[in-house]
């Protein structure tokens, strides 16, 4: 047996695997299929082989990173999750997956990037606090006009339209094709049957992140949570197939092996580093008015400044440039 | 508009019925329009046509630009103007009229679905063909979309139009298809639709509805047009039920009706028979 394919994805938070609509799509896929991938959760979508994420490295078609694509390398490989559909099934998940594509994902977009609160307050800080370093200035901007651009195109229009007709009618739309698909649900455990297939993969993908990120503008979440069967449907996939995510949302282990590099190990000490280095420049800024004259102290106060240099001097070099 | 004023429009659509005098409008017939408009003017008119409501087709060049979203073809119904199948379906059942009230929940969920299925793969791949294949745009799409204009314009908007398909191609992750792998699509979603179809008059039984419109105004024209090569129609014709299904269709709605009204010439716009 080779080694087994790597996937690189976008990492996850709020209790998901991931926080990517397409991650979690393919990651979903993955399990329901058993495919034995090797998961890495990254941060840097530079660090992965396409140079977007998701991506799949595999031997001999090199890298892919559109979901359906590697859906398909994935039962090329006998990973197959569709394997017990009937043909008509396998029409009716080609159906649904459009429907997905063309009436909700839009409206996705729309609430995560365009609608001006949910961007600042969410999904803007979220990219900037994940990501390392220099990429956290850059990388939330460019995706966001990369995802506004993404959706004036798919909805061809010239330019964007003002948010509110937009809204109105994307969310017209996301909240109908909802509504359809938890009809063609029903009281069923999934889309066909007794096991999960790439349609349960695409739909938990594309709802399962309204479900646990809260957006102060929450329209299409309120929507969601009225139609029980969807919202089960989400949470019994998490429980079922990512229960160490769904367990505990702080805890930052990867159900899978995760590449273990620097990218997250300084994450939760940011807030402290940023503290530290103000303070540190400070007593820098008084150390040096002191030692230079243009303040005077009375020498009792003055020690105070200098124990606390020496020992932040190594990690604070770097932040102190900026 | 504001939602109050919204459902006041639409209940004066509701109050006044459908007039004698509606117009159709699309790009010029002979010259001027191309396979995806076709196809999409071809499904509106199947679809008033099921319902039995009255229209006429009139062709104008500037179709384009007189349509309130920019893509053809749309209606002119007294004194309101609706665009594309989706706002005209429910523009007619605010007049009480519509094709999918006899279905459940879950048929009319899968009506809608495989409507997106044929908007997401047939009609992305016509606009694919259209304008990313080089051949294609050079010999067929570029002349006869800048057909009205005269130098430069025709040149400018013919290469503004291509450079927009393009990219929305990129933002949909089609740009990195091949001709071959396009193909694929529409034989894979032909596949889907002769599947869902099998052996029944419509897709919903007995009865035609919105979707019957969408798929005959696609699959009619791709089979009607010639491109540069003729591997499209071909995909399709290898799936008999979807032609037999078209010809139904064609005569029990083209045909019979126009034979039956004495329409004129000029308000016979489908072009080509199948026979």
């Amino acid at each position: 047996m080779a080694a087994p394919m790597e996937l690189y994805c976008w990492k996850g938070d709020y209790g998901l695997p991931s926080v990517d609509v397409d991650c979690l799509t393919v990651l979903a896929y993955a399990k329901f299929a058993g495919a034995p991938l090797k998961v890495h959760k990254i941060t840097n979508p530079w660090r992965s082989p396409t140079g977007t994420l998701p991506a799949l490295r595999t031997k001999e078609e090199g890298s892919l990173s559109q979901p359906s694509k590697i859906i398909i390398q994935l039962r090329k490989q006998k990973y197959n999750a569709d394997y017990d559909l009937s043909a008509k099934e396998g029409a009716d998940t080609l159906a649904f997956v459009s429907l997905l594509e063309e009436k909700l994902l839009p409206a996705l977009i729309y609430t995560q990037w365009v609608d001006a609160k949910n961007y600042v307050d969410v999904t803007r800080r979220w990219y900037a606090e994940n990501t390392s370093f220099p990429l956290n200035f850059l990388l939330p901007g460019r995706m966001h006009s990369r995802q506004m651009e993404r959706l004036r195109l798919i909805r061809g229009d010239a330019v964007l339209e003002p948010e509110e007709q937009l809204e109105k009618e994307l969310y017209q739309d996301a909240l109908e094709c909802m509504t359809l698909l938890s009809q063609r649900l029903g009281s069923h455990k999934f889309f066909f049957g007794d096991s999960p297939s790439s349609l349960d993969a695409y739909v938990f993908g594309h709802l399962v992140p309204l479900l646990k990120i809260k957006l102060p503008n929450a329209k299409l979440q309120q929507h969601l949570n009225s139609l029980e069967n969807l919202t089960q449907f989400c949470s019994n996939i998490l429980l079922l197939y990512f229960p160490s995510d769904s367990r505990e949302a702080q805890s930052r282990k990867a159900p899978v092996h995760t590449d273990g590099g620097g990218d997250f190990n300084n994450e939760p000490h940011k807030r402290r580093n940023q503290i530290l280095s103000v303070l540190f420049a400070v007593a820098a800024m008084l150390g040096y008015a002191v030692l230079s004259g243009i303040v005077t102290i009375q020498s009792s106060r003055s020690e105070l400044g200098e124990p606390q240099r020496e020992d932040r001097d190594e990690h604070d070099d770097e932040e102190e440039e900026e | 508009m504001s939602l109050a004023a919204e459902a006041f429009v639409s209940q004066i659509a509701a109050a006044e019925p459908w007039p004698e005098n509606a117009i159709l409008y699309q790009p010029l017939r002979e010259d001027q329009i191309l396979l995806s408009d076709c196809a999409s003017s071809l499904a509106v008119q199947a679809y008033l046509r099921m319902l039995g409501l009255p229209v006429r087709v009139q062709c104008r060049a500037n179709a384009e630009y007189m349509s309130p979203s920019g893509k053809v073809p749309f209606i002119h119904v007294g004194n309101q103007v609706v665009s594309e199948l989706g706002p005209i379906v429910q523009f007619t059942r605010a007049k009480g009229h519509s094709l999918s009230d006899g279905l459940d929940d879950v048929q009319r969920a899968e009506m809608k679905a495989y409507m997106e299925l044929v908007n997401n793969m047939l009609l992305t791949a016509e606009l694919y063909i259209q304008w990313c294949d080089e051949n294609t745009a050079a010999e067929i799409t570029r002349p006869r979309y800048s057909s009205p204009y005269s130098w430069p314009l025709n040149h400018i908007l013919a290469y503004q139009k291509q450079w927009e398909v393009r990219r929305k191609m990129s933002a949909i992750g089609w740009a990195g298809k091949t001709l071959e792998q396009v193909y694929e699509d529409v034989s894979q979603c032909c596949q889907a639709l002769s599947q869902r179809l099998g052996t029944q008059p419509f897709f919903f039984n007995k009865q035609p509805t919105e979707l019957d419109a969408l798929v005959f105004g696609h699959l009619f024209t791709i089979l009607t047009t010639r491109l540069t090569t003729d591997e499209l129609s071909e995909k399709i014709k290898s799936y008999s039920n979807l032609l037999s299904f078209c010809r139904r269709i064609e005569q029990t709605y083209f045909e019979s009706q126009d034979r039956d009204s004495q329409l004129g010439a000029s308000d016979y716009s489908k072009g080509p028979s199948l026979m």
